[in-house]
């Protein structure tokens, strides 16, 4: 099977399992204990931080000012302080938490689906499940994960899934990081205008999908770009990036600034991986990896020479009146701190270059194919009010392969086309969505969501369940999904939550019939399916 | 009205000439001190201390975490730390309508707040929950912190009777009658 149709396939295969478990990191039970103090002085909801959690995270895991005073486990020190006074000629002195600052997470998860739920059943390729139960009882994530401070302003992170959906070892790493905060003081810079980030780590995204407290992902961070290569479509398009911004990037950011007031800004370079290929399987026997042998070591990030880009940069105007209190980690209100309220605006852009690969006539043939992602978004909160949003467009540049004739082939490619032996441009492959959410606290325990996804693609079979018989999953004329997702979240303790979430999405279908009336392609035999999520959750 | 003058000169005589007592005894309840106090008598006044005394945030905790003061007194409440804090109360001894929020200040500075009702008051932080404070205000300068062991004395208490409460952080009230003739003697078992 061509490699570009593998690659929907799987992609396809990872779709169906995405809705339940995108991997998300959370709450930080260890920094509990390490400060003797609740989740909720740095979260509301957990995960979602307050603005004394993102100053925390921005001070790279410790208390802005002072972090040792409010200490309740005194850290290791590994060397004397006075070892500074002998540098070069002593290491560096360091510390590590007095306690492992581990934190555990579960989850499970109710399930209800709507009553259309198996209509699709003629037209599915045999698989598993046969039959979408209209119930279930289902298990989530057992997540590892620490996270802290080892002196001189360096910062830890690493979360890993232990177990997915009841199967030990399916997970995978999550963030996995060292940030190297207030570089800038090492350039006379202002502080905090410069830190390094090292590692695995999501890229800094408006806002974040691991750590969302959503129970169902965002729909734009879980878009890639794959065409349609469907031969009713007159447009054809091969496109096969597997890029999304739900998966971490490997690489290296530059970061400055503060998430609780004024500019922020990231410039990250990372590997690109548009194959879905695994590092661990991204090897060869014919050349020794740096890490291992022959076919061994940790394997190759990266599926191509060219590394991505991706830049952010945003502003946080806080609404304060009082000087003072605006310019301050939280606001001074009269009846205690509180979150400011406060208007935030951002953008930002990625350009990467997606792998394209066929065997050729001569030999595997491969171009790269240019992409970039750009967006904006806004971040409003007044007291208990949060609303915010993301926009983002998408566009690969769709080259298509073609004969030793230099006429384009068909797609999808068959046992019977003719061997592609280069690459024409095309019609670029664009995607558009993003999503609008608001947030009201109704009481420092009960949150009421809404929130608002939409993804417009003409290639869009990222929930392509009838991939097998070759049938797009929505209409041509509507190649748009949406969905509508009110949901409240209670907190039993500061460290147990019980989520719902009532999932309103638009008919789909996965058959299409010319209308006899107009002549355009309808979609027929169409359903829709409505989802009620209900998710059971505790840190520790 | 001689006669009456006499009984009345006699009776302040014996008031001025009456010696102060002591109330000791033990309170068995949960780990950490208990408070101890006499009840006011009807128709006594006690007279108002003259200096504030303060109550510290410092290092994400309320210190002392139990702070004795007698009605009438006025607390500073201190912030030490560089974080913002809060303090509030939702009720004096269960009574909700004696709920109060001083707000929000910064390091270094102090609101105070005259207590004029006997009570206590469990001072909360509305962004760090688990800091926990109480203030108890007694009804009379009479009383005391028992220590580690549950042991209290009350001293200076005029000889006569009175009722003796005891309190501890998460348990029940209790109170019962004592009679100071130079000492008295009164134990406490608490129950949640």
């Amino acid at each position: 099977m061509r490699t570009a149709l593998k690659g929907s396939l799987a992609l396809a295969a990872l779709a169906l399992s995405v809705p339940l478990l995108t991997r998300q990191a959370n709450a930080i039970p260890a920094f509990s204990r390490q400060y003797a103090t609740s989740c909720v002085t740095c979260h509301i909801d957990f995960p979602k931080l307050n603005d004394f959690g993102k100053a925390f995270k921005d001070a790279g895991f410790q208390f802005p000012k002072e972090d040792e005073t409010y200490l309740k486990v005194a850290p290791v020190m590994l060397g004397a302080e006075a070892q500074k006074q002998a540098f070069p000629k002593s290491v560096w002195p360091g510390t590590i938490p007095g306690m492992p600052p581990i934190g555990l997470r579960f989850n499970s998860f109710f399930q209800a689906t709507g009553s259309s739920r198996n209509r699709f059943d003629p037209l599915a390729a045999p698989g598993v499940p046969q039959i979408i139960p209209a119930t279930d009882f289902a298990s989530g994530l057992f997540s590892i994960f620490t996270a802290g401070n080892f002196g001189s302003g360096i910062a830890f992170w690493v979360d890993d899934d232990i177990s997915v959906a009841g199967v030990n070892g399916a997970g995978g790493l999550g963030d996995a990081y060292l940030k190297f905060v207030n570089v800038s003081r090492f350039l006379k810079l202002p502080k905090d205008s410069l830190a390094v980030r090292v590692g695995q780590f999501e890229l800094d995204l408006p806002i974040t999908q691991a750590r969302s407290y959503n129970l169902s992902p965002y729909d734009i961070y879980q878009e890639a770009n794959i065409g349609a290569m469907n031969s009713m479509v007159a447009l054809q398009q091969n496109v096969s990036n597997q890029f999304t911004f739900s998966n971490p990037a490997r690489g290296i950011e530059l970061t400055g600034g503060h998430q609780y007031g004024g500019y922020h800004y990231s410039v990250a370079v990372f590997d690109q991986n548009t194959t879905g290929v695994d590092q661990s399987s991204n090897t060869t026997p014919y050349v020794p990896s740096a890490t291992g042998g022959a076919n061994g070591g940790v394997g190759f990030g990266s599926t191509a020479d060219f590394k991505n880009v991706y830049g952010r940069l945003s502003y946080r105007f806080n609404l304060e009146r009082d000087s003072e209190s605006r310019h301050d980690i939280q606001a001074a209100g009269p009846a205690g701190p509180r979150d400011h309220s406060y208007l935030a605006v951002g953008s930002f852009y990625l350009y990467g270059k997606s792998l394209q690969q066929f065997a050729g006539m001569n030999e595997l043939l491969r171009v790269q194919e240019p992409y970039y992602r750009a967006g904006g978004d806004f971040n409003f909160n007044y007291r208990r009010f949060n609303m915010y949003g993301v926009f983002m467009y998408g566009r690969d540049q769709n080259l298509l392969p073609v004969d030793n004739t230099d006429a384009l082939i068909s797609l999808p490619l068959t046992s019977s086309s003719p061997l592609p032996v280069n690459f024409i441009k095309s019609v670029p492959a664009q995607f558009d969505g993003g999503f609008v959410q608001a947030d009201l606290m109704l009481h420092p325990w009960v949150m009421a969501i809404m929130r608002w996804d939409g993804v417009n693609s003409t290639a869009d079979r990222i929930n392509g369940l009838a991939l097998a018989a070759n049938t797009p999953f929505f209409a041509p004329v509507h190649s748009t999904r949406n969905r509508f997702t009110p949901g409240l979240q209670f907190l039993i303790h500061p460290n147990i939550k019980f989520s719902f979430e009532y999932q309103i999405r638009p008919e789909q279908s996965v058959v299409i019939e010319t209308d006899p009336l107009t002549g355009k392609l309808i979609a027929a035999n169409p359903f829709r399916v409505k989802t009620a999520l209900f998710g059971l959750e505790f840190v520790y | 009205m001689f006669r009456l003058r006499m009984i009345l000169a006699l009776t302040v005589f014996c008031a001025m000439a009456m010696d102060a007592g002591s109330i000791t005894g033990k309170v068995a309840a949960g780990k950490g001190v208990s408070v101890v106090w006499v009840e006011a008598a009807a128709g006594k006044t006690v007279p108002k201390p003259d200096k504030p005394l303060t109550m510290d945030q410092r290092s994400l905790l309320f210190q002392p975490h139990i702070l004795v003061v007698p009605v009438g007194a006025t607390v500073e409440f201190l912030n030490s730390d560089n974080v913002q804090h809060n303090i509030f109360w939702p009720a004096i001894s269960g009574n909700k309508k004696l709920a109060h929020n001083l707000g929000t200040w910064p390091k270094g500075q102090t609101r105070s707040f005259l207590f004029e009702t006997a009570g206590v008051v469990p001072l909360l932080c509305n962004v760090h929950s688990e800091m926990s404070g109480y203030v108890v205000v007694t009804p009379t300068p009479y009383y005391a912190q028992t220590d580690e062991a549950g042991n209290f004395k009350i001293a200076n208490v005029p000889d006569g009777s009175y009722t003796v409460t005891a309190w501890h952080e998460g348990y029940k009230n209790q109170s019962k009658p004592v009679s100071v003739g130079g000492e008295g003697t009164v134990d406490f078992t608490l129950a949640k």
